[in-house]
């Protein structure tokens, strides 16, 4: 078997994630506790959006279920995220303590390996929330259910989805040039809650900023006004798939740029 | 009362912290960003509801009171759950047992030097940042001193809670979750994601009755004061006073009942 087809690297995927598992499986009161963390951590969220719409009816001509809209698609968008790309969490610490060394000598692809080593499981607890919220806020939206709906609605999530991940393999790599990139990695993660909004409400330059500079309009603005708004989506919404693509070809390549240069602590 | 131990663990944690001057400019920059965001979400949100005035509070005192409540978070917030954690499941505890100190205060003033460095290196530019933007509309005047004393039981409340929660570790040896957990119902109900003064009613008067509004939104409804009375700020830096007893006694004793439970693997 060729050693650089899909095949292999699914095969080998697969059996990572088996490992993995196992060894969440030994901690089981942690993985139960962590699960009903994010669960609450979601509801939270939910809650501050009903409390907020309570008060005002709608904010800046946005209802309260298209914004629901927005919340669970931003959600959805942030499952693989957490799911499959967490370990960049642990490369700090990993680059720090010169454990990272172990993984360049892999004879397979250093940025594949690396991230396959953890499947974080709770991410599919807050997949199934956002889920019934998009599901919730689309039935009272009124919007047709067609197979083209649903395949740009799959489309577009995969696009904010690449954007939230080039964004988080970014911050992680930092790690590679400076100490303590935890707090490049928390800001990164704020981002993703700036997302909830309408890009609109921001004045000309940081709707800029926001757009090209720190692509957060791109986690769930953008691509979900194909679905909220069909008949007036800007031109930014449509090549943003591409954005997607290329941030990401970006990220990976800066994420392995610092790797290949990472000597190790000479522990 | 030797002093000295106290202001020697204070000082190194100063030079520890001046160790990572770039993660400083990070999280003054984060302040900023969500000051912005904060900015035109709620002029957009005021913008809708038509009023200058939402239940007592106008735009600029939402503005100040999420901003700073976000940078009181930042500033008072010390990991103290990792922390604890970490140092279970790596057996450092053992060590830390050891020392000629009691546990819960080698904690807190080994985190004391990074306060004052974060008092003065994010919250005093981000206060300064506010003030500016919203053009004075921070009262200046005796409110300050009750604010600065309403901070310090803050400090006391927060650090008691974090350490109760981190005690949970002991048993569960989960600490993401747990975290998670606490981040959320203090954010939440503590009034740093929404002002207190939106939620409704019988949500309120829940949330007046924990400790957790004690942490931003007491200091916070004083800072906003512009005449403060002694017959208002006294009931609140009296509750303040009681849950600062009620949290230092109970983490005490939940740490002194736990602390026979501890298993340690290794060290």
């Amino acid at each position: 078997m060729k050693h650089n087809s899909l095949r292999f690297y699914l095969r080998i995927y697969r059996k990572i994630l088996a490992q993995d598992l196992k060894s969440k499986m030994s901690y089981r009161a942690d993985f139960i506790i962590s699960t009903i963390g994010m669960i609450c951590t979601n509801i939270a969220g939910f809650v501050g959006f009903w409390i907020l719409f309570r008060n005002f009816p709608s904010i800046s001509g946005w209802n309260y279920y298209q914004m629901l809209f927005l919340y669970g698609f931003s959600l959805i968008s942030l499952t693989p995220v957490q799911c499959l790309f967490d370990n960049n969490w642990s490369l700090r610490m990993n680059v720090y303590s010169g454990d990272f060394i172990k993984y360049c000598f892999r004879p397979i692809n250093l940025f594949f390996y690396y991230q396959s080593e953890v499947f974080d499981v709770k991410g599919l607890g807050q997949l199934a929330f956002g889920i019934g919220t998009l599901v919730y806020a689309w039935v009272h939206l009124g919007i047709a259910v067609t197979p083209l709906v649903i395949l740009k609605t799959v489309i577009f999530l995969m696009t904010a989805s690449l954007i939230m991940i080039a964004l988080q393999n970014a911050a992680a790599a930092t790690c590679f040039w400076i100490q303590n990139s935890f707090y490049v990695m928390d800001l990164v993660f704020k981002f993703k809650s700036y997302a909830n909004y309408p890009i609109t409400i921001f004045g000309r330059f940081f709707r800029f900023l926001f757009t090209f500079v720190m692509p957060i309009a791109f986690i769930a603005y953008y691509p979900s006004l194909v679905i909220l708004q069909p008949d007036n989506v800007p031109v930014l919404t449509w090549i943003s798939p591409l954005v997607g693509c290329l941030f990401f070809w970006l990220s990976y390549k800066y994420w392995m740029y610092g790797a290949m240069k990472y000597s190790g602590t000479g522990s | 009362m030797n002093l000295k131990k106290y202001i020697t663990l204070t000082r190194a944690g100063i030079i520890e912290s001046l160790q990572f001057r770039l993660s400083t400019i990070i999280m003054v920059l984060g302040n900023m960003l969500y000051l912005i965001v904060a900015y035109y979400l709620w002029k957009a949100i005021y913008a809708a509801a038509g009023t200058d005035i939402v239940n007592g509070m106008t735009f600029s005192d939402t503005l100040i009171y999420l901003v700073l409540a976000t940078a009181l978070y930042n500033f008072m917030e010390m990991y103290a759950v990792w922390e604890i954690g970490r140092a279970i499941q790596s057996g450092k505890i053992v060590l830390d047992l050891l020392k000629p100190m009691e546990y819960r205060s080698y904690l807190f003033w080994s985190y004391s030097g990074s306060f004052v460095m974060n008092f003065i290196a994010t919250f005093l530019p981000t206060f300064i940042a506010v003030c500016i933007v919203t053009k004075g509309a921070v009262p200046f005047g005796i409110n300050l001193l009750f604010f600065a004393v309403s901070v310090i039981f803050s400090v006391i409340i927060n650090y008691s809670i974090d350490f109760m929660v981190g005690t949970i570790c002991l048993f569960t040896e989960s600490i993401w979750g747990i975290n998670i957990m606490k981040q959320m119902v203090v954010t939440l109900l503590s009034g740093a994601t929404i002002p207190l003064a939106f939620f409704p009613e019988a949500l309120r008067k829940a949330a007046y009755c924990l400790p957790f509004q004690s942490i931003y939104h007491a200091p916070l409804s004083i800072l906003l004061q512009r005449n403060p009375q002694p017959a208002d700020v006294l009931p609140v830096l009296g509750l303040q006073l009681f849950w600062c007893v009620v949290t230092v006694v109970l983490s005490k004793l939940f740490w002194k009942v736990s602390i026979r439970q501890i298993t340690v693997n290794g060290g």
